[in-house]
């Protein structure tokens, strides 16, 4: 496994970036769920075992099925491992109790959120994180997305944490934490992009640079800490649900203006025949749904109103990054308002959305034809050549055609013009014309890929964009 | 490569339109891709829309064309007093026999050469628009139906607009493809004085294919094999059109029809007998950018239907795999 030491500072302020969220998160949960009776420092353990495993797993070079069948397995382990320290400590490990409250913790779910619960939905999505974080690609967009999704989950957390009026412990550190593995993370893979002036004159001082810019960043947090006081964030979240009060209040008054459906005109009593005696039957009990059924609805509702939430901040600040980037870099030039920028952004999500759930349609009513193995072959190894070569920078462009991707390829790999042809032309012919090869050719194909394989590309990957 | 499925033999396509383009080079110097193009109209038997300023050679390159072929040919200079029956035909009164007899005009012909088409006006235009679809002409009550291969090659002046009547979107949708021929390079240019400082070569071109042999080449051309992620991917171009902001009348069902067909031809021409994106690419501009029409703000801004087209191109996926 080789591991730069840049590659190493950015995979370790992601850490520190996705740590911070994540001890937040799970601080507010262990509280709200079970009284703070979890280790959240042992919950986090798992994070970094699933990354060290993954990239272990990935430097071995083994085949994605065994990978996904030791993940399951490490996962599971890891869980029932945390589950038995931390709940049920004092048992002996033949005691199978400990292993029958997972299953009655899940039966029971409409009925209460149970620890148990809580350890296996936090370890299966840590270590799903520290799988993600193995394979993520070390570069500035990684970074800023991480930087992005790290503060939309935070500032939630406070806003919860602040409505719920539960006490979080070192939120200043946390902030600040995060803030300091941001700004580390995102400057070095902007240097290591070759595009900022870190790469230039001042190569040579990098570790000084750095000492000194983590040095005023600390600097910054500490004196922005002394200025934003946790009474001064609590009267901004006051305000803030101050506001969000006084909207349910117009809301409120908004409906109590609806007309309420008038009784019928009572008739006089005595014209009234005398009741009969015959019970009404209850319709209400006919509509009533079980209570399972409602909890199982209530909860896809959660799910689907925090998923919008965490899709529209997502959304949003991207956009406002990107419109700040494009502000700072296009130095006098004209940038499109932002209110139009994110009216077209609203649009592309929404057409976004419709063309997904437009091509999964398309996807459950397509009819497949059977392929032949040969042809799945060679679609196959093209997959591979496109991953291969996206992974040294030479990414294919959506709109570009299989032979205008093999000329950016040529220029790329010079030596290997003959074989990327060759890989190529039996693709398209497979491809578009159903075209069978023969065993020789395949043969001889699979060794043109392996000899495009061994080459090394002819220029660095910063300078490879097509 | 073994064959899974059992696809024509198109090798008859690429060896004739080989010999074509020998010939038609014969008199026009340099313009091998607007003689491919017009190889591929002839195939798929659409019409030919060619424009661009005088002098460069677009009736020549028609006139080769149809030379080069052995079918009939015909020539109508479109001016503002022609009529349509000066081109349909028309029945007159024979006084020796008493009756009225037809006599037929010149769309009677495999090959019509419609010169500087807007000239004449909207209603000499417009007779051309069941010939050209429908490939039949209606003359009083009778309909005859044209001789096949039909195909008009229609030449346009975009610069000289005074006195001309510009073509209705109708009429633009029934041409298959539309060329430019520009102007030729330096060294093309003095082939050119050379080629016709004696004669004019086009004097002694001769026909290298046959009406009928033109017929068999095209229905062959028809069984090209077009993948169904490359029809969808033509379906795809042509309702970007149709969604773009900067157009106002996007392409028709006909222009997808006709990047089909043209896809098939230029596949069958390469020696191909299955059609690839490339071929769609490369004929999304000549096959759809004479049937758009372009708002009038995109024109201010300096843009047009070709420079869409291309973004259209550049923006839409291809069919292919991927990475994994």
């Amino acid at each position: 496994m080789k591991l730069n030491w840049r590659q190493g500072t950015f995979y370790a302020t992601t850490i520190g970036m996705e740590g911070c969220w994540l001890y937040a998160l799970l601080v507010m949960l262990n509280n709200q769920v079970t009284d703070g009776r979890l280790s959240v420092f042992g919950l986090l353990l798992i994070y970094p075992l699933a990354f060290g495993l993954n990239g272990l797993l990935l430097w071995l070079g083994w085949h994605r099925v065994y990978r996904d069948i030791i993940n399951v397995l490490a996962c599971g382990i890891a869980i029932l491992l945390i589950l038995k320290a931390q709940l049920f400590s004092g048992l002996a490990l033949s005691d199978t109790t400990w292993l029958l409250a997972l299953p009655r913790a899940i039966a029971n779910i409409f009925y209460a959120f149970a620890p148990e619960l809580l350890i296996l939905v936090s370890g299966a999505v840590l270590w799903w994180l520290g799988r993600r974080l193995s394979r993520i690609r070390v570069g500035f967009a990684n970074s800023v997305s991480e930087f992005q999704f790290g503060l939309a989950i935070l500032l939630i957390v406070f806003f919860i944490v602040s409505l719920l009026e539960v006490q979080l412990a070192n939120s200043v550190l946390i902030t600040l934490a995060f803030f300091l593995s941001a700004l580390l993370g995102i400057s070095i893979a902007h240097a290591q992009e070759g595009t900022s002036w870190l790469t230039g004159l001042y190569q040579g001082h990098w570790a000084g640079l750095l000492l000194v810019s983590i040095s005023l960043i600390l600097i910054l947090g500490l004196l922005i800490s002394s200025v934003i006081t946790p009474d001064f964030l609590q009267l901004i979240l006051a305000a803030l649900k101050w506001v969000w009060g006084l909207i349910m209040k117009a809301v409120a008054f908004l409906i109590s203006l609806l007309p309420e459906p008038s009784p019928p005109e009572a008739l006089p009593s005595e014209a009234l025949p005398a009741p009969a005696p015959a019970e009404e039957p209850d319709w209400s009990k006919f509509f009533t749904l079980p209570e399972a059924v409602r909890s199982g609805l209530r909860l896809g509702w959660t799910i689907m109103v925090i998923g919008f939430m965490l899709v529209f901040l997502w959304r949003v600040s991207s956009q406002i990054f990107g419109w700040l980037r494009r502000r700072l870099t296009t130095a006098g030039a004209e940038v499109e308002p932002l209110p139009g920028a994110f009216r077209a952004d609203l649009l592309s999500l929404l057409t976004r959305l419709l063309s997904r759930l437009l091509g999964l349609r398309r996807l459950l009513h397509r009819q497949r034809k059977p392929e032949l193995p040969e042809i799945t072959s060679i679609r196959q190894i093209y997959r591979q050549l496109l991953h291969w070569a996206a992974a040294r920078g030479w990414p294919r462009a959506v709109f570009q055609t299989p032979n205008e991707y093999l000329y950016i390829l040529e220029e790329a790999l010079p030596d290997s013009g003959e074989a990327l042809r060759s890989v190529t032309k039996h693709y398209v012919s497979a491809r578009y014309g159903l075209s069978s090869p023969s065993a020789d050719e395949l043969h001889q194909l699979k060794q043109s890929w392996h000899q495009v394989k061994q080459n090394r590309p002819k220029r660095p990957r910063s300078e490879a964009q097509p | 490569m073994a064959r899974v499925m059992e696809n024509p033999d198109v090798s008859p396509v690429k060896q004739t339109a080989e010999k074509l383009i020998d010939n038609i080079e014969k008199v026009i110097v340099g313009k091998s891709e607007a003689i491919k193009l017009v190889l591929v109209a002839l195939l798929c038997e659409g019409h030919l829309f060619i424009e661009d300023v005088p002098g460069i050679g677009k009736t020549m390159l028609a006139k080769a064309t149809a030379s080069s072929l052995g079918c009939s040919f015909k020539r109508i200079q479109f001016t503002p007093d022609l009529l349509p029956s000066d081109v349909t035909g028309i029945y007159y009164f024979n006084q020796k026999t008493s009756e009225f007899e037809f006599r037929p005009g010149p769309i009677m012909a495999n090959i019509v050469l419609a010169d500087e088409i807007n000239r004449a006006t909207p209603r000499t235009q417009s007779c051309l628009l069941e010939c050209m679809q429908e490939r039949q002409v209606t003359v009083d009550v009778t309909t005859t139906p044209l001789p096949r291969p039909f195909l008009v090659i229609a030449t346009q002046n975009p610069v000289e607009l005074e006195g001309t009547f510009p073509l209705p979107e109708a009429q633009l949708d029934r041409f298959l493809l539309k060329v430019r021929l520009g102007y030729p390079s330096e060294d093309e240019e003095e082939a050119i004085l050379q080629r016709f400082q004696q004669e004019n070569p086009l004097d002694n071109l001769t026909s290298v294919v046959e009406a009928s042999e033109l017929l068999e080449l095209q229905k062959l051309c028809r069984q090209v094999y077009v993948e169904e992620s490359v029809r969808n991917y033509i379906v795809t171009i042509t309702q970007a059109t149709r969604s773009h902001q900067g157009i106002k009348l996007g392409a028709s069902p006909r222009a997808s029809l006709s990047l089909y067909l043209a896809s098939q031809s230029l596949a069958a021409i390469q020696g191909r007998n299955y059609v690839i994106p490339d071929d769609v690419k490369y004929l999304v501009t000549p096959v759809l950018a004479h049937r758009l029409v372009a708002k009038v703000e995109t024109k201010l801004r300096g843009q047009s239907a070709e420079s869409i087209l291309e973004e259209i191109a550049f923006t839409t996926p291809v069919p292919v795999e991927r990475a994994t």
